[in-house]
């Protein structure tokens, strides 16, 4: 029974994603830059969320070094085009590789251990990082960034902006189509069982033949590309980028949008960016006591109490709001 | 090597690992009894940091200021648990983790409205001069620093040795339903251990301020000083985030005396990393489980 619910539903998924992708795409026919950016920044945030979804909601894995991968992504791309002359669209595929292979070798490392403590070491990660970028200056640029780092687009048809707009949104599509596919498969299955956050476990999922650390590792290191496909797109877009931006903060803010959103479909990215983007606009613009740079005070209490509302109240977060069938149908036990 | 040398080393090994200490205890207290993590904690050391620059600044000995700091910091642990952890106490570890990440925040915004974007500094505690001793120097508020976390840190052992109040404690944290079967409060145990980790912390905030200057956003990197400790030394154990404290804070004042200032931290960072791969629940894990 599950089953016809399950494939019915993943119809109506791909009929709402065809919708929202033509509605994307039009977006720039009367959308002005400044709007442009914003959604743009929604996307990058929604293909980061995606991948800790995909390692929290589905395998129960809690990560908070998000920002890493993020910021290697970044790295890579920025120092292969700036000082190896790699062709952008060369150098984000290489980024995913390198990132892809530190986060297998981190996972490996720090996902031996278990439950909340996974989240503290992963943020330890953040500082890590952090402290690496500042050190290594010859290869980073320390705290001054990386700048002149060239564009995506390899000919100039229409402007730059409208090119990233397009590529940004077209990948953040596919990678949903991607991550919806990967639920409803034998790896989102297999995820699931090993779900303590869901009422599974790794004992259970072992003694079913699954192999926990295999799965585990693979769901990582794929959140880790999701990640470092976004930082990418971040460089390019941008043409510079500093050290201050791959922080704890930026971890921590990518966790609350997931959990805002809801962990229990790909879509909770979308949403959960959306939402504290659009909340972080409408407060920039009308609490202009103190509110300047990244993140005003206004802003900070405001994800410090939806994050702990939504976690009483709410504890699926916003999708289940926005899905006709109740949760648990989606997850067969 | 330089006799002198050696012992400027180990004065500010010993220095930057009572800080890391201080900093990871709050998290061995919550974690032990409640198994929680707590991602507020960098938060208390920030308050105690900034009230007692702002109560000083405002004419109070500093001593005093340090105290109510610290007190205002530990308040701020038990507002955490009433109202933030305790209403959510049937839901799972990882959500009043998360909770806690919420709670850190709102501080840091309220931080961030009250003080704005400017760093606070104190002097050195009553003024204590610099010291000049056997060749190596020794800054004015290191024996404050190192005191006042061994003071603390003996204090915690008595409290959780030799009082009721802290053998219940262990008890919860050796078996919370066993605790509450003989009739300790395990609610009102965990109230006690958030007050106490969130007066460590303005502890912790209130000596490093005349070391290095605090703002309202040096939580999050506290917290993650903090867990560093913990996690090196093993974060079941009182004496395993003390030695991880130390093992950090030497290995991060022998890379400062050795290599060029911008690679200090990541030496111990390797370190880290190192004891990681080898043992990963700490050096002093008590069992195989987390």
């Amino acid at each position: 029974m599950n089953k016809t619910v399950e494939l019915r539903r993943t119809k109506a998924e791909y009929l709402i994603l065809a919708l929202v992708v033509v509605l994307f795409l039009s977006i720039p026919l009367f959308a002005g830059p400044y709007h442009l950016a914003i959604i743009m920044d929604i996307g990058i945030y929604a293909i980061i969320t995606m991948g800790l979804i995909l390692l929290m909601g589905q395998a129960g894995q809690l990560s908070l070094g998000q920002a890493v991968f993020f910021g290697l992504g970044a790295y890579s791309s920025a120092i292969l085009t700036t000082q190896h002359h790699f062709a952008p669209w060369l150098a984000l595929l290489l980024a995913i590789i390198i990132t892809g292979s530190i986060a297998a070798g981190i996972g490996r490392a720090v996902l031996r251990l278990k439950g909340i403590i996974v989240s503290g070491v992963t943020l330890v990660l953040n500082l890590i990082f952090s402290y690496l970028v500042l050190s290594l200056i010859n290869l980073t640029g320390g705290a001054n960034g990386i700048v002149n780092i060239p564009h995506l687009s390899p000919v100039k048809l229409i402007p730059n902006s409208l090119f990233d707009y397009y590529f940004l949104w077209i990948v953040a599509f596919l990678l949903l189509a991607f991550s919806l596919n990967l639920v409803n498969s034998r790896t989102g299955r297999a995820l699931r069982t090993m779900n303590i956050l869901s009422g599974g476990g790794e004992e259970t999922a072992q003694v079913l033949g699954i192999n926990v650390m295999k799965y585990k590792v693979q769901v990582f290191t794929l959140g880790a590309v999701y990640a470092s496909i976004a930082g990418s797109i971040y460089a390019h877009h941008l043409g510079s980028i500093e050290p201050d931006i791959f922080g704890a903060h930026l971890s921590l803010l990518v966790a609350i949008m997931a959990i805002v959103g809801g962990m229990a479909s790909p879509w909770g990215a979308f949403l959960g960016a959306a939402l504290l983007m659009g909340l972080t606009e409408l407060l920039g613009k009308f609490a202009s006591v103190v509110v300047s740079g990244p993140t005003g005070a206004y802003e900070l209490i405001a994800y410090g109490i939806i994050l702990m509302a939504v976690l009483r109240f709410l504890p699926q977060g916003l999708i289940p709001l926005f899905q006709k069938l109740p949760p648990q149908s989606r997850h067969s036990k | 090597m330089d006799l002198s040398i050696v012992l400027q080393f180990f004065i500010s090994g010993v220095n930057l690992g009572c800080i890391y200490a201080a900093l990871g205890l709050g998290f061995f207290v919550v974690y032990s009894v409640t198994r929680v993590l707590n991602l507020a904690q960098g938060e208390f050391v920030m308050v105690g940091g900034m009230l007692t620059a702002t109560f000083y600044s405002m004419g109070v000995p500093i001593i005093l200021s340090a105290l109510i700091a610290i007190a205002v910091a530990g308040l701020l642990g038990g507002i955490l648990h009433c109202g933030v952890i305790h209403p959510a106490r049937n839901l799972s570890k990882a959500t009043q983790t998360f909770l806690t990440v919420g709670f850190a925040f709102a501080i840091e915004g309220i931080a961030l409205l009250v003080w704005g974007w400017e760093y606070k500094s104190l002097p050195n505690f009553l003024s204590t001069p610099n010291i000049h001793f056997g060749g190596a120097t020794i800054i004015g508020q290191t024996p404050w620093v190192t005191g006042i976390t061994l003071l603390a840190v003996t204090g915690l052992f008595l409290f959780f040795g030799h009082t009721l109040q802290g053998k219940a404690l262990r008890a919860c944290a050796d078996n919370p339903l066993g605790a509450k079967t003989i009739g300790i409060s395990v609610d009102r145990m965990s109230l006690y251990v958030f007050i106490l980790a969130g007066a460590f912390g303005g502890i912790a905030g209130a000596v490093i301020t005349p070391l290095t200057m605090v703002s309202y956003n040096i939580g999050f990197p506290m917290t993650i000083k903090g867990l560093l400790a913990a996690f090196v030394g093993g974060i079941t154990r009182a004496e395993g985030v003390i030695l991880g404290g130390m093992v950090l804070g030497m290995a991060e004042a022998i890379a400062a005396g050795l290599m060029p200032s911008e690679y200090h931290s990541i030496f111990a960072m390797i370190i880290l990393m190192a004891v990681f791969l080898c043992q990963p629940h700490g050096l002093l894990s008590s069992s195989g489980k987390t």
